[in-house]
């Protein structure tokens, strides 16, 4: 019975809520006793008339109405019965007796009952299931409404206050709904229905607290002092909370719950979308951002290129033109010096914009490994003649993929970096060995400079990093060299580690290249 | 005859007015009778009109492609062209030399460099007008090629290289200091049909470094120009 009022009041959406037992029997009582009464009278008018035969159809006729406008079996079965034992008792021979001491009262009471039963559960069952059907529509449309609506939502709050608005009405409610930012964090006010038309902002005093119960949640929802709080879960996290007001919460029905449910569903499915809307627009603005900005970068450092070959080309004659006793002559070596290492570092910004772009594509050839260490070396003792490096490469001639000017950039931002940190006269060598098990080519950079502490190790590799230590003279560093060596390997498919070199001071810079061409993803 | 590599009449195009002038300086502080040009149209209108020997050509210009002008000026003459390009440009670089560039500079380039592709060109110019007589001896450095004899010495003893070897080495003495593209080279030694074994390249080079360097990683005779080809210098 509970059931049948519920529905009918999601048919009307808005139902007054009172308690509607008591009142009802006894208004369907009065139903069923009017029929039968009413049956009785025009039964006796008949019989009056000799007609006495059509009182069972009267009979029947108000068993159907009875079921018709009462709810559930229950009076339609009393009215079944009522109805045999009037019928027996005014209509059937004996008058008024109920001794069944006749075939024919005895047959007329059983066939009369069956037929009433019959009457009144068809009619009841038919009209029930009109009603269910009418339930299931009423929530389809609510549930059609409220994604209809949220469809058209622009943000979260928007969302939030058509869930409120929509599961307040759906169970005559305050409800309130909660929802999180992006990083998670629920916000500090939720929003509530107080009225049809009207919804606040209230403000929750621990949030925390809460959001630490929504977590810890094993059941359906959590009962708080003054809600029920129904978590709203997104595809991955929680986004938010629908509060139902613990009496009208606990007053709630199966269907009414299930509705809830799928109402908070959608809600989920609209603010999930919402979400990843709004994350795909915010990395599409880093990704436009970043792009930006590397290409600023870039075309900066092109415009740097040309005029600071100028100024090298240029101090350089004048360097020529001055003694070096005249004291204009450091000055001038000064530029050309400063200049030298603008002009790296724009290299370097140029070489790294194109890596981190994700467009270089590396031009992998099978090259000698002694060609390009060997470039390299010549590349640096242009720039430091008075520095002596070791190289040792293999007899047989290992042939290595990658992009040997690349590679060769490697080799000479290592190089340089253990020519910076190394004084003069010390050890500074390159290596190649092939590593026939794990089938790579392995160059390493040896110095006998101050090493690498150890706090720095993690980092080193780290764009703008930049706090070896150095001695004095050295050229000033921006740190680009190392992530840009970094950066080549691994677009190599290849491996880069620093360490301290076991056999006395200095640093070591190892990086691996495989032998294998094809099997690398970043091909 | 003596030969005045310094008679020589140079244009250089450049587009930048800074490296123009320094260019210009360097020229004027070397003697070489001279004249510059900013844009490709300029460039070519001169070459019609002056009897350029010697041209220095940066790829970057703001009219006309360089590799444009290149072919356009191997089409009538075979005037050494130098050209200047910056670091990133390697692959133009070899592109350019494959066009009929002669060498490259890769900006910024010191005094010491230009005028070392200058000479190398222009001696390589002037052999070939001058020169009927053919050495039968070649030298550079402590390596010695005897041509009659196809014998090569290292520091004055006698080295046996295989006939590749000998042939790729030869190849390099005919063009001293001058970079030869890694297509040049393999069509030379190998024949046309050979044109992207750079792999054979590699490994035969190896191999003649390992019997003519005393360190086959820091050459002393055949560098590696990486992406380009390799230079026989000289010095």
């Amino acid at each position: 019975m509970m059931k049948r009022i519920t529905q009918s009041r999601m048919e009307s959406m808005i139902t007054e809520k009172q308690d509607m037992n008591i009142k009802s029997v006894v208004y369907r009582a009065g139903i069923m006793l009017a029929f039968i009464t009413a049956a009785s009278v025009t039964g006796c008018f008949f019989q009056a008339a000799g007609l006495e035969t059509n009182s069972a159809i009267v009979y029947l006729l108000a068993v159907f109405l009875t079921a018709r406008f009462t709810d559930g079996y229950i009076f339609g079965i009393l009215a079944s019965l009522l109805a045999a034992c009037l019928f027996t008792f005014l209509f059937v021979d004996p008058l008024f007796t109920f001794s069944a001491n006749t075939h024919r009262s005895m047959s007329t009471f059983i066939m009369m009952t069956i037929a009433a039963l019959v009457t009144s559960t068809l009619t009841t069952h038919a009209k029930q299931n009109a009603i269910k059907a009418r339930g299931k529509e009423a929530g389809t449309k609510i549930l059609y409404t409220l994604t209809n609506h949220l469809t058209d939502a622009e943000d979260i709050h928007d969302i939030a206050g058509i869930a409120t608005s929509a599961i307040s009405s759906m169970l005559n409610s305050h409800v309130g709904c909660l929802w999180f930012d992006p990083n998670g964090k629920p916000e500090h006010h939720f929003i509530q229905q107080i009225s049809p038309q009207k919804q606040i902002r209230r403000e929750i005093p621990d949030v925390d607290a809460l959001l630490q119960r929504m977590e810890g949640l094993n059941t359906d929802y959590d009962t708080g002092p003054e809600f029920c709080d129904w978590p709203i879960y997104g595809r991955e996290t929680l986004l938010g909370i629908i509060r139902v007001p613990k009496e009208d919460a606990k007053a709630m029905n199966e269907s009414q719950i299930r509705m809830l449910h799928a109402m908070i569903e959608s809600t989920a499915l609209a603010m999930d979308r919402f979400r990843v809307t709004q994350q795909r627009i915010k990395f599409n603005e880093e990704i436009t951002q970043e792009r930006f900005r590397v290409n600023l970068l870039r075309s900066i450092s092109h415009d740097l290129r040309t005029p600071l070959a100028g100024i090298i080309g240029s101090s350089e004659i004048l360097l020529n033109m001055t003694a070096k006793d005249d004291l204009r002559h450091p000055l001038v070596l000064g530029i050309h010096k400063d200049a030298n290492w603008l002009h790296s570092l724009v290299e370097n910004i140029l070489s790294l914009t194109r890596l981190q772009d994700g467009r270089l594509v590396l031009n992998k050839q099978e090259e000698a490994a002694e060609e390009v260490v060997g470039a390299a070396i010549r590349h640096i003792s242009r720039h430091y003649p008075e520095y002596e490096i070791a190289v040792y490469v293999p007899d047989e001639l290992l042939l290595v993929p990658m992009d040997a000017r690349l590679i060769r950039q490697v080799l000479i931002n290592l190089l340089d970096n253990a020519v910076k940190h190394t004084i003069l006269q010390d050890e500074i060598s390159v290596s190649v060995t092939k590593d026939a098990e794990k089938n790579c080519a392995v160059f390493s950079v040896r110095d006998r400079g101050e090493g690498i502490e150890a706090s720095e190790l993690p980092n080193i590799f780290q764009m703008f990093y930049t706090s070896r230590v150095k001695h004095s003279d050295a050229q000033p560093g921006i740190g680009l060299g190392l992530p840009i060596c970094d950066a080549v390997v691994k677009a190599h498919g290849g491996n880069i580690t620093a360490h301290n070199r076991t056999d006395g001071p200095g640093a070591e810079f190892v990086f691996t290249l495989p032998l294998e061409v094809n099997d690398h993803k970043s091909l | 005859m003596t030969i005045n590599l310094y008679n020589a009449y140079v244009l250089a195009v450049e587009d930048d007015r800074q490296i123009r002038n320094y260019i210009s300086y360097l020229l004027n502080a070397e003697g070489f009778k001279h004249i510059v040009a900013s844009t490709g149209e300029g460039a070519l209108s001169i070459l019609v009109s002056e009897p350029i020997d010697l041209m220095l050509l940066d790829l970057g210009l703001p009219d006309i492609d360089g590799m444009e002008i290149i072919r356009k000026v191997r089409e009538w003459s075979e005037m050494p062209i130098i050209v200047i390009s910056a670091r990133d440009q390697d692959k133009e670089k070899a592109a350019a030399l494959d066009l009929g560039a002669d060498d490259y500079l890769t900006k910024p380039f010191s005094a010491t460099e230009l005028f070392a592709r200058i000479r190398v060109v222009l001696r390589y110019l002037y052999k070939q007008h001058s020169g009927n007589k053919v050495q039968s001896i070649l030298q550079v450095g402590g390596l010695q090629i005897d041509l009659d004899k196809r014998l090569l010495y290292v520091d004055g003893s006698e080295t046996h290289v295989t006939p590749m070897e000998y042939n790729l080495l030869t190849l390099f003495f005919k063009n001293i200091g001058k970079v030869l593209t890694t297509k040049q080279i393999l069509k030379e030694i190998w024949g046309v049909g050979y044109g992207n074994d750079t792999q054979a390249l590699r490994a035969l080079m190896a191999s003649l470094r390992r019997k003519i360097e005393k360190n086959p990683a820091k050459p002393r005779y055949i560098l590696t120009e990486i992406g380009v080809g390799y230079r026989l210098v000289d010095e």
